[in-house]
């Protein structure tokens, strides 16, 4: 075993060779979860792979086709465009009636 | 506050943050609706009421809907559907058929071989006169 492939870095998988025998093999470790920027609750449909793994992946597989999907949870982005749509209402009565 | 001619904002889906116009009541909890969305079917839980009104029908055209949009100052940016092109198998079949109707190309006659007694070399030339 090579010095770097002890420690804990790097992650184990056990796999089966052709020769019927089990060896493990030492990849490296998926990235964290994708997380709210505003709560901080985890994102749904938004996958854990590596980037150059990402690279292959279509845009509409990695996150929800939505205005912030991706970044804001389902949450987060209903209400931020009802904060958003009643400011801006309320900006264009104050106009109105200066 | 639900009622035809309301103008609202799309809170969940991918229209999200668009405003809309109420065109017709479906149902108890479902509503059509048209503007800067596309024309559809929307449940009235993911749209937020704004404090204007539009006047129209049930069931108005999307025409109308543009001019309405218009006199509130929102420009409307129409997009025609997409014709939807030819499956691949039918043009497979088109090639096909074309390919049948094609005549044969026929097989250009073989060149007559010319066969002519290969002229002796100086070798041989030469071991015939030796042999004499």
């Amino acid at each position: 075993m090579v010095k770097e492939q002890r420690s804990r870095t790097l992650r184990r998988v056990k796999v089966k060779t052709p020769g019927g025998s089990v060896t493990t093999q030492y990849r490296k470790r998926k990235p964290s979860k994708a997380k709210c920027h505003n709560c901080g609750e985890l994102l749904k449909g938004v996958p854990r792979e590596r980037p150059y793994k990402m690279q292959t992946m279509a845009k509409t597989s990695k996150r929800p086709e939505r205005p912030y999907g991706g970044q804001l949870c389902s949450k987060c982005s209903r209400r931020m465009m009802i904060l958003k749509s009643r400011s801006l209402s309320e900006a264009k009565e104050n106009d109105g009636s200066r | 506050m639900m009622e035809v001619g309301r103008l609202c904002t799309k809170i969940a889906g991918r229209d999200s943050g668009k405003k809309c116009v109420i065109v017709e009541i479906i149902d108890d909890s479902y509503v059509l609706v048209d503007g800067e969305t596309r024309r559809r079917k929307c449940n009235m839980s993911h749209l937020d009421p704004i404090n204007e009104k539009i006047d129209i029908q049930t069931g108005a055209d999307h025409k109308k809907v543009v001019d309405e949009f218009k006199k509130l100052g929102i420009e409307l940016i129409e997009t025609k559907p997409k014709k939807a092109g030819e499956r691949p198998r039918q043009q497979r079949l088109k090639n096909k058929q074309a390919l049948e109707e094609k005549p044969k190309k026929e097989k250009p006659a073989k060149k007559e071989e010319k066969k002519t007694a290969p002229e002796e070399t100086k070798l041989e030339k030469t071991l015939d006169s030796e042999s004499e």
